[in-house]
């Protein structure tokens, strides 16, 4: 049998985020195609999600 | 000095703060361990009584004599990405860099000592009762005979992971769940559950600790009808948050768990009843922030960034100008 927890587990959402930005390590920043710094983009970090606690996360168990 | 950060490069989170540390002049040299001998180097000698360490990056240098603080955000496994990657290669990769990086005397957030111990959250709830938090009424057990008489005793409860860790094979989500009255603890008996007296909500608490500084959100819970969902990372979003006081007695008792628990950063949830009590829930020593300040606009990046930024014994700091070191 498996543990009590369990009975209440639910497939894991596979979050598949398509970022709008990459890796700048230059800048040590993320940046927008037009060269904009990601970070200062509160609406665009909003609407992508990928500063949320993602619980159920693989890598992030520390939300 | 420099402030080094552990991080992963897709960490946006981390990017927050990297822009003020920039803005303030501050040098910052940003690494992922999993990038341990893919694109970064370590060195260090212990020679003559003395020890000399280098860490490179992205085309950085920096001495690890020579860090004023260490932010372990969100590392990677070291050497994950290494061109054979394996568990020894990651050991190996683990003892150097946090051994040197130990052996600094740079401040941290969070010391990895005091980051593994926060994380066991039966311990997260006795420091908690120990510093004064009002507690919700929980047992951890084994036993299904002591789940079925703590149920008798709460009616109301709620289920969650001792560990706060989600089942990987295959990929499952464990969020807070409320127990039926009627449930059948047999299964008790197959793993440690942690069973708690549930909480009537009327809000969502996220208190993020750094250093000193406290910043509280809060999120009004939908009090319409009986939830079914009780976890807020699982709920459809509802309200906003929004800033709110930190109670003065909260205050006091959160401040005492950061210095007890060893902590520079601490991320706590609480959850506020219908007396306006803040229950702890638990304290995520590396919690995530940047959605509140995306939501509520509290300066908590910033925050961060002061922390790490802040001068070492021995640096003088002009007004408006970056730290320098006087030795």
């Amino acid at each position: 049998m498996q543990p009590f927890a369990l009975n209440y587990a639910r497939p894991a959402r596979e979050l598949v985020i398509t970022t709008p930005y990459v890796y700048d390590s230059g800048l040590q920043l993320n940046v927008l195609a037009d060269g904009r710094v990601a970070a200062r983009d509160h609406a665009l970090l909003r609407e992508v999600g990928t500063t949320t606690s993602t619980a159920g996360s693989k890598t992030h168990f520390d939300d | 000095m420099t402030v080094l950060i552990l991080t992963c490069e897709e960490d946006v989170t981390a990017d927050m703060v990297v822009v003020h540390l920039h803005g303030s002049g501050v040098p910052v040299v940003r690494v992922d361990p999993a990038d341990l001998t893919a694109g970064v180097s370590l060195s260090g000698e212990y020679v003559h009584g003395r020890f000399r360490g280098h860490l490179s990056a992205g085309g950085r240098l920096v001495s690890i004599g020579g860090l004023r603080s260490v932010w372990v955000r969100r590392p990677g496994t070291p050497a994950g990405r290494a061109a054979q990657p394996s568990p020894w290669l990651t050991e190996e990769a683990a003892q150097a860099l946090y051994g040197m990086l130990r052996g600094s005397d740079a401040r941290w957030m969070n010391h990895p000592d005091a980051a593994r111990q926060a994380r066991h959250k039966p311990w997260q709830l006795r420091l908690a009762q120990r510093c004064g938090l009002p507690v919700p009424a929980t047992v951890i057990t084994t036993f299904p005979r002591a789940a079925r008489e703590f149920a008798e005793r709460f009616p109301d409860l709620v289920v969650k992971p001792v560990s706060g860790a989600h089942p990987q094979d295959p990929p499952r989500a464990v969020p807070t769940s409320r127990v039926a009255p009627d449930a059948d603890f047999t299964a008790v008996a197959f793993g440690p559950t942690l069973l708690q007296r549930r909480i009537a909500k009327r809000a969502d608490i996220r208190l993020t600790a750094v250093g000193e500084r406290l910043l509280a959100a809060r999120k009004a819970a939908d009090t319409g009808a009986e939830p079914v969902e009780v976890d807020v990372r699982f709920a459809p979003p509802g309200a906003p948050w929004e800033p709110v006081d930190v109670p003065p007695r909260i205050a006091d008792c959160v401040r005492t768990y950061l210095r007890e628990a060893e902590l520079a950063y601490g991320a706590f949830d609480f959850a506020e009843d219908a007396d306006g009590t803040w229950w702890f829930l638990e304290c995520n020593q590396s919690g995530q922030f940047g959605f509140v300040e995306v939501e509520t606009g509290q300066p908590i990046a910033r925050a961060v960034a002061e922390w790490l930024a802040r001068p070492v014994p021995g640096e003088t700091v002009e007004a408006g100008r970056t730290p320098t070191t006087a030795r």
